[in-house]
């Protein structure tokens, strides 16, 4: 089966000032369909800018990103965010819901924006996923009347409702309690379970990583570990995973 | 954009949330749109009301809805009066006859009216010049009775004269000429002066006349902005002249008519002009007399006008005036002058009371105008090359425009016959032209080109020196002049009368043409300059603003004046709008970056960001603009009074009845719209320019 994800000797260089800061050097990766897996990493590892080439919200500088086999160096901005809306579905650590509508209107909003289903359809699509996170009551609720748990549901949500191939989630759980976490990556691995969407998420917490099925380590730009368990993964050098530090 | 379309609903939700959201900076954004829309609905509403009136004012008075005149003087016509207080040069229109044939048949032409105007001055002489007036028809007439009081008052008049002539040769350093002068007014008051008064009446009016009369300076001069025109299609194309006193010049007859306006202005004797102008300042201007230092300052003016009175009456008159007033005061006071005076000394209280106690008591005693209905009076006129022309005329009637009879505007011209106007002019009716060829024949004289002028006066042929020798012996320059008597004069002034087609043929300055349709006024003017062209005439073709002069003018600078203040306005909002929609950008920097990375273009932010401000722009623009007609019809339904004369000349009338057009409101929500558009057009720019890759930034 073809990789969901395909990524060939990728370089991603910033100006930063008058340095060039290198944040990926030469990486080569592939993500099957259905993967759970995980990118973890300590503060400046290349971790983020690695999500953002994967979420075509960015390009590479060298090297070559394949998402669901096209590859996105040469697409522009609009190609990009067309992308985006038909393969990709994001999580993000601050949930990130548009204040001013209702938990049933956010996870609406990447339908609308798709524009292929009637208003039937689309009635029918949210309320089945609002169903499967547990919201069922609160679909007129605005997201200052919710709590960062059931946030992060709607997040979910709103990135499921396209059927995407991958979801991407920065730091789902940086933002909750241990408690709410842990039940928000039961949740995001049954989806994946259920529906054979690729998840890759980024993740500072151990307890986190250990759901995952794949696990991908990476120091200074590159990848220092690839493997299926979390063992080896976590070490005492690593100061960020232990405390759980943000980016 | 189909994508967009089905996404519209979300959009305009978004939108009228985030407006919802941010209340405070709807609102100040909102007030500020409402006010400016506002503002805008009610100044063009008011601008073109005011327009409006005003050209029913200047088009049914005097300009028509268009004016040809010369292309070829150094001045624009301006009927309402110009800029230079000397009389513009307008060239001329030669053959107006002409120019009525050509222009009477084209489409839409209802009547062109032929004109000219001319400022002319006349004198009404004092009032010792009205009783000297008066006693020389008594004489002709015998009527002794008549005769004693008219010397009787002319004693008085001495008497009044001399008080006053007694205080200035205290403060007057010529005290020679001064003592002559009350020498004259003593002998006028002695019995001996009268005494074989009829037996040498012309050798005593002449004294009276040279040496009395010019001690009263007071004759009173009055201009006259004299229109000439065909009185009678006047009449017919201006159909809101009417006659307000006397009667219409009649068909084929000369003669003016003179506006109300100049006649209750300029002509009334000044306590009663003193009176109505107190009247109508408490009246239009809502003054008041118990407060207004201005006010009272006229007030005590007024009372030491009470000599004008006086210098009216004789001795009997006088002495029932006195007994009146002293009822009137309830005083025991003997001197009538300290009576009239303290009769005069108006206040809050009493101004109304004594108002009208003088129109009912006193004016019929005096010569409340100095030019009657009826009269011929004297009046002089520059003409076009500078001679001075001096002719009588006969006052028919005075008029006023129906709808504006207290309009400034309105009374600004006084209307006298074609004819009349070109002979002050300068311009010689066929009459006059043969009477002058006739003369020349008679007298002999040539016309002799300047270089040959010396060998004809004194060159080989001694033919002019010969003729001009034997016309020399009996020459008498009056000789053949009938000199009438002054009576004859002014008699003949009234009789004076023209055939039509002189009227018709001849000078004209201008021409106002009638249309039937107003509307269509740009196609008409269009049509008479193509037909004007083809004659090869060398005239031009206005409309009625610009004709109008000044008047015309002051529209298009109180609109340029409102404008600017729009724009001002609205730059201000402009920058508001602007200010805050940048700042709402940054703060929803993470909100745009989270809908473009889920796939939202970045025509969708556009139209979002748009959209909020339209959104807004269309709820002010809707209640500005139903704000702005609601005070519009407002103030159209109780009318918006011009509270003194500048505005009144404005308003075209007392009050102004605005009214709001659909072109009004539209323009300022279009306005409102363009400002919202371009206001919102950068903040929208940088939003769309917010990376999708913000969103992925763990912050909040």
């Amino acid at each position: 089966m073809d990789p969901i994800v395909k990524i060939e000797d990728v370089t991603k260089e910033y100006p930063l000032g008058k340095v060039v800061v290198h944040a990926l050097r030469g990486i080569d990766l592939s993500i099957g369909r259905g993967e759970f897996t995980t990118i973890a990493g300590p503060s400046g590892s290349g971790k983020t800018t690695l999500l953002n080439l994967i979420g075509c919200v960015d390009v590479p500088t060298r090297g070559e990103v394949k998402i669901a086999g096209q590859s996105t160096s040469a697409l522009s901005d609009a190609e990009l965010t067309h992308l985006r809306l038909r393969q990709l579905g994001f999580i993000f650590q601050s949930f990130n819901l548009v204040p001013v509508l209702d938990v049933f209107q956010n996870v609406e909003f990447p339908l609308l924006l798709q524009g292929d289903l009637s208003k039937k359809e689309r009635a029918q699509r949210v309320r089945e996923i609002l169903e499967r996170v547990g919201l069922s009551e609160q679909l007129t609720q605005r997201p200052n009347e919710l709590s960062g748990g059931q946030r992060q549901r709607v997040a979910i949500a709103r990135a499921l409702v396209t059927r995407p191939a991958i979801v991407l989630a920065d730091e789902p759980t940086a933002n909750l309690d241990s408690v709410t976490g842990n039940t928000i990556i039961e949740l995001m691995k049954e989806l994946n379970a259920n529906n054979q969407t690729t998840f890759i998420f980024s993740t500072h917490d151990p307890q986190v990583m250990r759901q995952a099925t794949r696990v991908i380590r990476m120091v200074d730009g590159q990848i220092v570990h690839d493997g299926d368990g979390v063992e080896g993964v976590i070490e005492a050098s690593d100061p960020g995973a232990a405390s759980g530090e943000q980016e | 954009m189909k994508r967009l379309w089905i996404a519209w609903r979300v959009v305009v939700l978004i939108a009228l949330r985030n407006l919802l959201s941010h209340r405070v900076k709807s609102l100040i954004v909102g007030s500020i749109m409402v006010f400016g829309t506002m503002l805008m609905v009610v100044g063009t509403s008011l601008l073109d009301s005011v327009e409006a009136s005003m050209e029913k004012v200047v088009t049914s008075s005097l300009t028509g809805q268009l004016q040809i005149y010369s292309s070829q003087g150094r001045d624009e016509l301006s009927l309402f009066g110009g800029l230079t207080a000397s009389r513009p040069d307008i060239g001329e229109i030669e053959d107006f006859g002409e120019l009525k044939r050509l222009v009477e048949p084209i489409e839409n032409v209802k009547a062109i009216v032929p004109m000219g105007l001319s400022i002319a001055t006349g004198t009404s002489g004092n009032d010792i010049d009205a009783t000297l007036g008066e006693l020389r028809a008594a004489l002709e007439e015998g009527d002794a009775r008549k005769i004693d009081a008219l010397r009787e008052r002319i004693i008085q008049q001495a008497g009044l004269i001399e008080d006053e002539y007694a205080y200035r040769k205290e403060i007057s350093s010529d005290g020679e000429r001064l003592e002559r002068e009350l020498e004259v007014l003593q002998r006028v008051q002695q019995q001996a002066f009268w005494d074989d008064f009829t037996q040498s009446s012309s050798e005593r009016l002449l004294y009276l006349d040279t040496q009395l009369a010019p001690l009263l300076a007071d004759g009173r001069l009055f201009f006259l902005r004299l229109l000439g025109t065909d009185p009678q299609l006047f009449k017919e194309s201006f159909d809101r002249f009417e006659i307000d006193k006397g009667q219409m010049i009649p068909p084929n007859k000369r003669g003016v008519l003179i506006s109300r306006r100049a006649h209750e202005r300029f002509m009334k004797d000044k306590v009663a002009r003193e009176l109505d102008r107190i009247k109508r300042e408490l009246e239009l201007e809502g003054r008041d007399l118990a407060t207004d230092e201005v006010l009272q300052g006229r007030a005590r003016r007024l009372s030491r006008q009470y000599r004008r009175i006086l210098y009216q009456l004789d001795p009997q008159e006088t002495r029932v005036l006195g007994e009146k007033l002293r009822a009137e005061l309830g005083s025991s006071e003997q001197d009538v002058a300290k009576l009239v005076e303290a009769f005069l000394l108006v206040d809050a209280q009493n101004f109304y009371e004594r108002y009208a106690y003088f129109y009912a008591e006193v004016a019929p005693l005096i010569e409340l105008y100095r030019v009657n209905v009826g009269d011929t009076v004297a009046i002089q006129s520059f003409t076009q090359r500078g001679y001075l022309k001096a002719m009588n005329v006969k006052i028919w009637g005075t008029f006023q425009f129906k709808g504006i009879e207290d309009s400034d505007l309105a009374g600004v011209v006084n209307i006298t016959d074609m004819l009349t106007f070109r002979e002050l002019y300068g311009k010689m009716t066929d009459t006059q032209r043969a009477e002058l060829t006739a003369l020349r024949d008679e007298v002999g004289a040539e016309a002799i080109a300047r270089d040959d002028a010396e060998d004809a006066l004194f060159g080989g042929s001694a033919d002019l020196e010969d003729r001009g020798a034997s016309a020399g012996e009996s020459f008498d320059e009056f000789e053949s002049v009938e000199v009438m008597e002054r009576a004859q004069r002014k008699l003949r002034a009234g009789q004076l009368t023209y055939e039509q087609q002189e009227m018709d043929s001849g000078l004209a300055l201008n021409a106002a043409v009638i249309l039937e349709d107003p509307t269509q006024l740009a196609r008409t003017k269009a049509q008479l300059e193509r037909a004007i062209a083809a004659r090869g005439l060398k005239l031009r073709v206005v409309d009625w603003q610009q004709a109008a002069g000044i008047v015309g003018q002051l529209i298009v600078v109180i609109r340029l004046v409102l404008y600017a203040a729009i724009f001002i306005i609205f730059l201000v909002a402009l920058v508001i709008i602007n200010n805050s929609m940048v700042m709402a950008t940054m703060e929803r920097v993470s909100e745009i970056g989270t809908m473009r990375a889920i796939g939202a273009q970045r025509s969708f932010v556009l139209v979002l960001f748009m959209l909020e401000t339209l959104a807004l722009g269309v709820i002010a623009g809707a209640l500005g603009g139903l704000g702005g007609a609601v005070i519009i019809e407002l103030c159209g339904h109780y009318g918006i009074p011009a509270f003194n004369e500048i505005v009144q000349f404005i308003f075209a009338g007392p009050y102004l009845y605005p009214h709001v057009t659909l072109k009004n409101v539209l323009l300022a929500a279009g306005v409102i719209f363009a400002v919202s558009i371009i206001a919102t057009l950068y903040p929208a720019v940088i939003a769309t320019r917010i990376q999708p890759v913000v969103a992925m930034r763990g912050k909040d």
